[in-house]
């Protein structure tokens, strides 16, 4: 390996690690959006736990980037939308709760499939911290998986509002997991992750076909990467809204924190 | 939304420790109830937690009235 392949590497794990970080961040809004409001009681209080959970794992994956020499409160408190590196699919809130059951299954499912392929990471910060962050997402994708299966279940008209909300965040998700580039190949050639782009986006598809097919939706990729930026794994590059990255960042909170 | 069941949930705080009654919730089915019971009542470290269809509880018996007529009698000695 020359010095300037190992400093890709250090770059690529740094802005995979920013990936995750914000989208958990962006996710953790998405379901603190139907805290109230949700079908049931219950599912409020899941969306609250879900929420909580997610802005925990980003915190812990914001501190990770300190070792990479970044200022991590500017990080989490400083950027703008256009510097975020948040999923394409969580740039807007959910517009009825199978929208939300969507971005659990697909959104909050393939961040986990991203996890999973962490596990032995050769970075050893990540990969100490894998194994107890996806274990707090069992019950995150168990909420998800009976509530696909639940308004799969239901009437036509809910049925139709699930297929309709898969089939508007899927292809946004399929391509999150990347082009099969040299980035991707250095990732996987490092041990950073046992698989990347199509061969990961396979194993995810693998495990969402069949509650996909329940609302006769199939899982391929077919789209292309024109205009994905690898390094934020984002298509648009405006990033989320500026009042829901105001909101993330605390920003009229920041005059109540004491020194 | 679905026809809903009450559930009961029982954790305890380590292993050989009785189940202790922690609360109840309203769930559909089996599955949501045990998420439910996980988001809603893990905010203390369990050893280990269950939820029971409440329908699946059957009645050895139930002293009901003859106990708290008493209770009351006792109270109002006491």
């Amino acid at each position: 390996m020359s010095n300037g392949s190992a400093a890709t590497t250090r770059d690529a794990v740094r802005e995979l690690i920013l990936v995750l970080a914000d989208s958990k961040r962006l996710l953790g809004m998405r379901y603190a959006g139907w805290i109230l409001g949700a079908p049931e009681l219950e599912a409020g209080i899941a969306a609250a736990s879900m929420a909580q959970d997610e802005w925990g794992h980003g915190r812990l994956l914001y501190a990770l980037l300190k070792e990479f020499g970044d200022d991590v409160t500017a990080i989490e408190h400083e950027r703008e939308p256009d510097a975020y590196a948040s999923m394409d699919c969580l740039d807007d809130p959910p517009a009825d709760w199978p929208g939300l059951v969507a971005l659990n299954v697909l959104a909050d499912g393939a961040l986990s499939a991203q996890f999973e392929a962490l596990r032995e990471s050769s970075h050893a910060p990540l990969r100490q911290r894998v194994a107890k962050l996806l274990d707090e997402e069992r019950f995150h994708s168990a909420h998800g998986v009976a509530w696909f299966r639940r308004l799969a279940g239901g009437g036509d008209a809910t049925r139709n509002a699930l297929a309709a909300a898969v089939r508007a965040v899927l292809p946004a998700v399929l391509q999150w997991f990347g082009p099969d580039s040299d980035r991707a190949r250095m990732l996987v050639a490092e041990g950073i992750v046992d698989a990347a782009g199509s061969a990961l986006r396979d194993r995810f598809v693998g495990g969402i076909a069949p509650l996909l097919d329940g609302v006769g939706v199939r899982a391929g990729f077919a789209g292309t990467f024109d205009g994905f930026d690898e390094a934020r794994r984002r298509a648009n590059p405006a990033g989320p809204d500026g009042a829901v990255i105001a909101q993330v960042r605390g920003d009229k909170n920041r005059v109540f924190l004491l020194d | 939304m679905a026809y809903q069941r009450v559930y009961e949930v029982f954790a305890r705080k380590s292993r050989g420790e009785p189940l202790r009654h922690i609360g109840n919730l309203n769930a559909p089915d089996d599955e949501l109830a045990r998420v439910y019971a996980f988001d809603t009542y893990d905010e203390e470290k369990w050893f280990d937690m269950f939820v029971v269809d409440r329908a699946n509880f059957h009645e050895v018996f139930n002293r009901g009235d003859a106990d708290e007529a008493a209770s009351g009698v006792l109270m109002a000695g006491g």
